[in-house]
């Protein structure tokens, strides 16, 4: 600081105060390079410049249909005032601001106050949150919502188990629309055994009739269905099958219809007749069928398909992690020779080869794992394989430079001594360099092992294979209980691994 | 008879590490080489083993150019000459027996010591050397569990296994208490006694050098600065001391201890 205060001493600004703040007032930032301040001047200057540039972006997104800077503004102005005119307004005192900065500086033996910077990282900070779309109010409105699905995922082991299930059916014949021939008898009753029978047999199946503009809901028939010699106490659902072979549980008021049958096994509902589901062209005769279900858990617990999935291909990914491992290490020591300094430096030839591996592995190691799936998942496809490949490319690289450096690192006192006993180079080697190398050696493929597996659980989700694969299948068809066992495992097995690999390593150094 | 002719060494960077150092040595006797950091002791220690290859000049031992040696014939020669390094250069995870049992790879069969296989007498001579130098029962401890001292008697046995006619010694206590100094060097004046190894020693402390040596010789900047005798040394006086050493130099004392064990 005591450096930079004579420099300045010795430095006097080039302009009067009130001509630097002009300067600035014009080009922001020109004052303080005048009042040799060109780092401070050209700080400001391209954070202003940034600032109205990020702002310009918001506003035309916000007026994306306008032609021309004006309208843009207008339209903007008009849908969100509360975020354009204070960030317009605090862009405008910025720019004031640097001019009264301007001023100050160019004032001999002041020194450089940092509230204009503040001011600065408000706006940008403003303008990131309103860029990256944070939304305080929505993460705690929503967050109700989610409950179902995150208790779900959280406490998945109600999927875990599963019981055989048995389906008790009967249905009776409706025909629809009513005609002259006569309707379909109902069914015969036969005592014991589960029988439904509708009233009326016939009738109109709800639709939706267009009248003055206006779409209007014409309820079908209203049909009484009678159950008997069904389990009694059990909850029967109602499902609907059309002609066609669609089947669907019925709803009423957007609740699935189900009833619960009395101590004789009876029950009586009265429904709507549904939409149709038919192509309006089908012609003639259509016999609809109204049915009674009651689904009944037999048999004893046993694991579900989901957990049998799960455990799968876990085991799939801990070796799809194993085999990347070994694979990389296999590679990857060779590699490390070539990669490593101090026995390259012998001719320009293997410094030049030294430089190209070291330059590779750099460029192989700064592209992430997940993109080197999707690259292999083009070459052999999706599957464990494509995350086997793209795991290995990314561990020779990482593997590579480890291993190189512990190379580099080594002592070289042992390799003279062992060669002062009259001992061949393979000797040398033996005797000398594995007993140090075989440390880090051990230490870093453990510690990638514990990498790939880690990364082998997120690899499916680009098709790498692996418990990752399904995961995304689950999520996607909203099943949040088998995605929850899935996540479960991914962080069992991750913490093992991390305790296993940090108590291996801690032996082994 | 071990001869150097003419030794020079330059170094890759432009660096004069010896400049035309002549001397000879008679079997059985103790060298010291004395000067400062830089002067080239350690150099001229390595060309002798070729550890460094010199720029030129001739070192004949018993008749062989040792300078001149292919490196088949090298390795002959090196096995016969025993190391000892101020930093012990030990492999510090391997354990005592095996860092030993290194010093006889020049003797055994190069591929089944690749496997760590030694035969049985290599084992025994191994352990004998060890009790030689009072450390028998460290045997199977790691190196790096191993005290300084401890660690240079592992080195001394290691070059006992390679039942050796001359050791260079390169600052073996420079790293080392003044005390265990002494337990060090007895070990190898007893070795160039009894057994009439020839040693050559690179020292720092003017008292070691009189109580150990029975020839010295001192490097500046790569030269010969300085020969003497026996008695010539113990009669040595400060001013010569620094004539060697340069102004700066001051004769630090080594308290000398009673003989160990």
């Amino acid at each position: 600081m005591a450096t930079r205060t004579t420099k300045r001493e010795l430095q006097p600004s080039l302009v009067s105060p009130p001509v630097a703040g002009i300067a600035s007032l014009f080009i922001p930032g020109l004052g303080q390079a005048l009042a040799r301040q060109v780092q401070r001047g050209l700080t400001l200057f391209g954070s202003l410049l940034t600032l109205v540039g990020l702002f310009a972006w918001q506003v035309s997104l916000l007026a994306t249909r306008e032609q021309g800077i004006d309208a843009k503004f207008v339209k903007a102005l008009d849908r969100r005032p509360a975020f354009v005119i204070p960030i317009l307004a605090l862009i405008v005192i910025l720019w004031l601001w640097i001019a009264w900065d301007a001023y100050r500086q160019a004032q001999p033996g002041q020194r450089g106050g940092l509230s204009v910077f503040a001011l600065v990282l408000a706006l940008f900070f403003i303008l990131g949150w309103k860029i990256s779309e944070i939304n305080l109010y929505k993460l705690a409105t929503e967050l109700s919502d989610a409950k179902g699905p995150l208790s779900r995922v959280l406490w998945p082991w109600e999927a875990a188990v599963t019981r055989d299930v048995e389906t008790t059916v009967a249905g009776a014949d409706i025909l629809s629309p009513c005609d002259d021939l006569p309707p379909p008898s109902p069914p015969v009753e036969t005592p014991g055994e589960p029988y439904v029978v509708a009233d009326p047999t016939c009738g109109d199946l709800s639709q939706q009739v267009e009248e003055g503009g206006v779409l209007k809901t014409v309820p079908g028939t209203l049909l009484t269905v009678v159950g008997r010699g069904f389990e009694p106490n059990t909850e029967t659902q109602i499902w609907w099958s059309d002609p066609i072979g669609n089947k669907f549980q019925m709803r009423q008021e957007g609740r699935y219809l189900a009833i619960m049958t009395d101590d004789e096994g009876a029950f009586q509902i009265e429904i709507h007749m549904p939409y149709r589901l038919i192509p309006p062209s089908s012609e003639g005769r259509q016999v609809h069928r109204v049915e009674a279900r009651q689904v009944s858990s037999v048999g004893d617990l046993k694991f579900s398909d989901a957990l049998k999935h799960n455990v799968e291909k876990m085991v799939e990914t801990i070796v799809l992690g194993m085999m990347a491992t070994l694979f990389g290490i296999i590679f990857s020591v060779p590699v490390s020779f070539l990669a490593a300094r101090n026995l390259m430096s012998g001719s320009p030839l293997t410094m030049a080869l030294y430089y190209i591996t070291r330059t590779l592995l750099n460029i192989v190691r700064s592209i992430e794992p997940l993109i080197w799936a999707i690259l292999a998942g083009v070459i052999v496809g999706l599957g464990p394989f494509a995350g086997v490949i793209a795991l290995t490319v990314h561990s020779i690289a990482a593997l590579g430079k480890l291993y190189s450096e512990s190379i580099e690192s080594i002592d070289p006192g042992p390799i003279e001594a062992i060669q002062a006993t009259g001992a061949t180079r393979l000797q040398t080697i033996m005797y000398a360099v594995v007993p140090q190398m075989i440390p880090p050696f051990v230490s870093f493929s453990i510690y990638r092992w514990d990498i790939n597996v880690r990364m082998s659980t997120v690899i499916g989700l680009v098709g790498g294979g692996g418990i990752g694969f399904l995961l995304t299948q689950y999520i996607r068809l909203l099943d949040y209980r088998s995605a929850g066992i899935a996540v479960w495992f991914i962080a069992i097995t991750v913490a093992t691994l991390d305790y296993v690999s940090a108590e291996i390593r801690q032996r082994f150094v | 008879m071990f001869q150097i002719k003419n030794l020079t060494k330059i170094y890759d960077d432009g660096t004069v590490a010896l400049r035309d150092v002549s001397f000879e040595v008679a079997d059985g006797e103790f060298l010291v080489i004395i000067g400062l950091s830089g002067s080239g002791k350690s150099t001229l220690l390595r060309c002798i083993n070729r550890l460094i290859d010199p720029t030129g000049g001739q070192i004949i031992w018993d008749g062989v150019d040792i300078s001149a040696a292919e490196p088949a014939q090298l390795r002959q020669i090196r096995r016969q000459i025993g190391m000892i390094f101020q930093h012990f250069n030990l492999v510090k995870r391997s354990n005592v027996l095996t860092n030993v049992l290194s010093g006889r790879l020049g003797y055994v069969n190069p591929w089944s010591s690749l496997l760590h296989r030694f035969p049985a007498e290599d084992r025994e001579m191994a352990m004998a050397a060890l009790k030689r130098v009072g450390i028998a029962d460290q045997a199977h401890k790691r190196v790096d569990e191993l005290s300084g001292g401890q660690q240079q008697r592992v080195g001394i046995a290691r070059a006992l296994m390679q039942q050796p006619r001359m050791i260079l010694a390169d600052e073996p206590v420079a790293s080392l208490d003044p005390v265990l100094a002494h337990s060090i060097l007895e070990h190898l004046e007893r070795l160039n006694q009894e057994e009439k190894i020839t040693v050559l020693c690179s020292l720092h402390y003017l008292d070691l050098v009189q109580r150990y040596a029975t020839r010295v010789i001192g490097l500046r900047d790569g030269q010969i600065v300085y020969r003497g005798s026996r008695e010539e040394i113990r009669a040595m006086t400060d001013r010569e001391f620094k004539d060697i050493y340069g102004e700066e130099a001051v004769r630090v004392s080594v308290v000398p201890q009673g003989r160990e064990e």
